[in-house]
């Protein structure tokens, strides 16, 4: 009797993990991640608006503002970002063809560079607030008031976008001890992909970001 | 499992390093050319261009939107940029405008 039960509970559970499997839907979770990503877009969108409002206002002011941007800096930054989204697109690649490894060695290269950004940033924004420059320091209200509107927009986007780089390089992390446990395979392989789809995001919301602040002619 | 129905074709990586290295000319491209170009209004409208290109280069390539068989992937993107493009003309509308219409 209870031997026919343990064997009876045993096909309970496979039959169970039978339907958890079906129930995985690809192009569903895929569908979700683009969702969000595009109300992401939209999120930024209306802060790239009030840039252009502003700046169709303040034209010169934000030129002038903007001379003052470290242009390498953000170059280099934008060529960071370019590389990270080149080594998380091989890192998915990777897993997809079984070489684990190699995924996991590209994904950790990805967050070095995630990291090296927000170094990069900080770097950035510590120069300007060392010169008294950051929201509503008396530097910066004496200012005109256009270029106080650019470095409040240059603050509030940036540091926004950097947040998402955080949070990138914080769900890379997951997805890395998911590897290295053998959850994430070459079977089973959407989070990765999906947070490859949002470091492609952030990496797009850069590409924008970087000649509307740093090389305003 | 997820890829029961869905065929998956690892994209090559010598194709992700041309893309990268399309990416890294057009940055050098922007850089160059905001710096050069003149009058200076028409900078903004090249340099927007080509982060249009590179955008275009990651949907399609690293995030794998030219691989996507469902419509629902092609028109996702032109359906929120149009969205976008209905919110920008509202707002200029406005803002370009005020003080000139009393």
């Amino acid at each position: 009797m209870a031997l026919m039960i343990l064997r009876s509970l045993k096909i309970m559970d496979e039959a169970k993990e039978a339907v958890f499997e079906e129930a995985r839907d690809y192009t569903g979770a895929k569908l979700g991640m683009w969702l969000f990503i595009l109300s992401e877009l939209l999120l930024f969108g209306g802060m790239f608006i009030l840039y252009s409002g502003y700046r169709y206002k303040n034209p010169a002011d934000f030129h002038h503002a903007s001379r003052e941007l470290e242009v390498v800096l953000g170059t280099l930054n934008t060529i960071i970002l370019l590389t990270s989204s080149l080594s998380v697109a091989t890192s998915i690649a990777a897993i997809q063809k079984g070489q684990r490894k190699l995924s996991m060695v590209l994904l950790m290269a990805t967050m070095a560079l995630g990291l090296l950004f927000l170094a990069n940033k900080g770097f950035e924004w510590g120069t300007k607030i060392e010169h008294g420059i950051y929201p509503n320091s008396p530097t910066l209200l004496a200012r005109s008031k256009g270029e106080i509107l650019f470095f409040g927009l240059y603050y509030v986007m940036t540091g926004l976008h950097g947040l998402h780089v955080l949070v990138g390089v914080c769900v890379f992390s997951v997805m890395l001890i998911l590897i290295a446990k053998g959850t994430l395979n070459q079977m089973r392989f959407v989070p990765l992909e999906n947070a490859g789809l949002y470091w492609h995001l952030v990496d797009i919301i850069w590409i924008f970001l970087y000649p509307l602040f740093y090389l305003i002619t | 499992m997820e890829n029961r129905e869905v065929k998956i074709h690892p994209v090559k990586y010598r194709t992700y390093v041309f893309v990268w290295m399309g990416l890294v000319i057009l940055t050098g491209l922007t850089y160059t050319v905001a710096v050069g170009i003149h009058p200076a209004g028409w900078a903004i409208f090249v340099a927007l261009a080509i982060a249009g290109t590179k955008s275009g280069l990651v949907l399609n390539y690293f995030m794998h939107l030219k691989s996507e068989r469902l419509v629902i992937f092609k028109v996702i993107i032109p359906l929120v940029m149009a969205v976008f493009l209905v919110f920008i003309l509202l707002t200029f509308s406005d803002v370009a405008f005020r003080g000139v219409v009393k």
